[in-house]
């Protein structure tokens, strides 16, 4: 797929680890890990929403659109 | 005073797995004896006489072995496929892989498709079977009910063949969305 998730990157600034924002996000340890990886094929806005908020930062920072 | 009856899907599964194990039981049974009879009419002298399969196959055996191999391998495979398509029920009713949470499922999405590809060579050789022994009546070859009882119904076969490789497709398409909201995040 040629979205690229890159929340490890926003999660190492802001210092939080993956167990942290699954339980301020309210999303299981291993959804977070499939949108860590790249294996999520689809993220609900709410969830967008949620993690934005978590690691104050925008949809921009987290997702990319990779032509590769 | 009411009283309700309310039935379970396990209840249904449970009653569905013995009927399919008395099913089964017996297709296979009847597929071994085929093959046991027609071993046995080629193999004894007396064989042709006293089989299980009747006279008639016995005496098209004695006129041609030809013929009664053509005949009795339709029987055979329409038997053998019809034990076969059982045993798959069975298979996935016993393994419980049918479950109603995630109902669309790899193993339920193969049992459809190798069900519906069973009803379609039963239907295909059952119907090839009733031509030929048709023919061979026309040309003189006395055979009574026998044959026909184990081919008859290709019609049937062909239909439900058809109607599982429709929900098969349908099954897949539920699979792919099954699969794409479970990694929906």
């Amino acid at each position: 797929m040629a979205i690229v998730v890159n929340l490890d990157v926003m999660m190492a600034k802001r210092k939080m680890s993956l167990n942290e924002l699954s339980e301020k996000v309210e999303i299981t340890l291993a959804n977070l890990s499939n949108l860590k990886t790249g294996k999520a094929k689809a993220i609900r806005f709410s969830t967008l929403d949620a993690i934005c908020k978590a690691l104050d930062c925008q949809p921009a920072d987290i997702l990319e659109y990779s032509k590769k | 005073m009411e009283i309700k009856i309310t039935i379970t899907t396990k209840q249904i599964l449970a009653v569905l797995q013995v009927i399919s194990w008395i099913l089964f039981l017996g297709l296979a049974v009847e597929a071994g004896g085929v093959i046991c009879s027609v071993a046995y009419i080629m193999l004894t002298e007396n064989g042709a006489n006293n089989s299980w399969l009747g006279p008639e196959l016995g005496r098209l055996y004695q006129a041609d072995a030809g013929y009664f191999l053509a005949v009795t391998s339709y029987v055979c495979i329409t038997s053998t496929f019809k034990a076969l398509l059982f045993y798959l029920i069975v298979k996935i009713l016993y393994e419980q892989k049918i479950n109603m949470e995630q109902p669309f499922n790899r193993s339920l999405g193969n049992l459809i498709s190798n069900m519906s590809y069973l009803s379609l060579g039963i239907g295909l050789f059952a119907s090839g079977g009733v031509r030929y022994v048709k023919w061979l009546t026309k040309n003189g070859a006395a055979l009574s009910d026998v044959a026909y009882s184990y081919l008859d119904g290709a019609h049937v076969w062909l239909f439900m063949g058809v109607i599982l490789l429709v929900i098969g497709q349908i099954f897949k398409r539920g699979i792919e969305i099954q699969e794409e909201h479970e990694l929906t995040v």
